[in-house]
C-alpha cells in the first residue's frame, strides 16, 4: 500500500464506534417509528446511524459547513427520512407535528 | 440551556423523550501505550475550560426536572477507546475535538514521549473516552 492511499484510508475520529451511541440511547427509549428532532446535529454523523431505524428525523445545527456537509452525505446515499436544516432550537419554525424523542447530541 | 431545554420540551409529545449525549464531567480522557497485554498509562487529559460548561448542562438538566417540566428517566456513564497507531496522530486527534480542546498535563507529552520510545515494536496509543447519557421525559 502507498503512503497517500494509507493515509487516505485512516480515518481518525474522536468519537465512539458506529452504533455505540444508538445502543445507549436505546436503554431509553426505542428509535424504531419514532419520530426524532436532533439538536446539533452537526455533520450528521449520529443521525445517519439511528436514522434508518426511525420514521422521519428533523436534524438542526448552526453552522452551516457541518449542514452542508450532511446535505452532501445524504445525497451520497444517507438515509431519505431526515430533514437537514441550518439553526438552532431557540429560532426552530414549523417543526410539525410533536416529536416522540428530541436528542441533544454532544450539544447541550 | 435550561431554554433550549424547555423549547426542546415544548416540541415533544407528552410521554416524549430528552437525550443528552455529553462527555462525563469527571471521567477524564487518559492515554495509555498499549502492547499485547501490557498497559502503560501516560497521563489523563485536562480540560478545566471545558468543565465549566459540563457543570452548567449538569446544572441545566437538574433545573428543568426540579421545576416539572421533565422527570428522570435515567442516567447512564460508558467508556469508549479510540486507538492510534503513532503518538504524532494525538495531535490531529485532539484537532478533532471542538474547542476547548483537552491538553496534556506538565511534562505529559514528554512521557508520552519517553515510553514510546522504548516501547516494543507493534505498541499503539490507547485514548480512553467517556460520556454520560441522560434520559428525560416529558409527563
Amino acid at each position: 500500500m502507498r503512503y497517500d492511499s494509507a493515509v487516505a484510508t485512516t480515518e481518525l475520529s474522536a468519537y465512539p464506534a458506529e452504533g455505540f451511541e444508538p445502543r445507549l440511547i436505546e436503554r431509553f427509549v426505542s428509535l424504531r417509528n419514532k419520530r426524532v428532532l436532533e439538536i446539533g446535529c452537526g455533520d450528521g454523523r449520529l443521525t445517519f446511524q439511528y436514522a434508518p431505524r426511525a420514521s422521519s428525523v428533523l436534524a438542526i445545527d448552526p453552522d452551516q459547513p457541518s449542514i452542508d456537509e450532511a446535505l452532501y452525505q445524504q445525497r451520497e446515499g444517507g438515509a431519505s427520512n431526515i430533514d437537514f436544516r441550518l439553526g438552532s432550537i431557540e429560532r426552530l419554525t414549523k417543526p410539525g407535528a410533536p416529536f416522540d424523542v428530541a436528542l441533544f447530541s454532544w450539544s447541550l | 440551556m435550561v431554554h433550549a431545554l424547555r423549547r426542546a420540551g415544548s416540541y415533544l409529545r407528552r410521554g416524549g423523550t430528552l437525550i443528552s449525549i455529553r462527555p462525563h464531567r469527571t471521567w477524564r480522557p487518559s492515554i495509555v501505550i498499549v502492547a499485547g497485554r501490557s498497559r502503560v498509562p501516560v497521563a489523563t487529559l485536562l480540560n478545566t475550560a471545558f468543565e465549566v460548561n459540563l457543570s452548567a448542562a449538569e446544572s441545566a438538566l437538574k433545573r428543568v426536572v426540579d421545576e416539572g417540566s421533565f422527570t428522570l428517566a435515567g442516567v447512564r456513564a460508558a467508556r469508549y477507546r479510540i486507538y492510534l497507531d503513532r503518538p504524532s496522530q494525538i495531535r490531529t486527534y485532539l484537532e478533532l475535538i471542538n474547542p476547548p480542546r483537552p491538553r496534556f498535563p506538565r511534562g505529559g507529552r514528554a512521557r508520552l514521549e519517553a515510553i514510546w520510545n522504548t516501547a516494543p515494536r507493534g505498541a499503539r496509543v490507547e485514548v480512553t473516552e467517556s460520556l454520560i447519557v441522560n434520559g428525560l421525559r416529558r409527563p
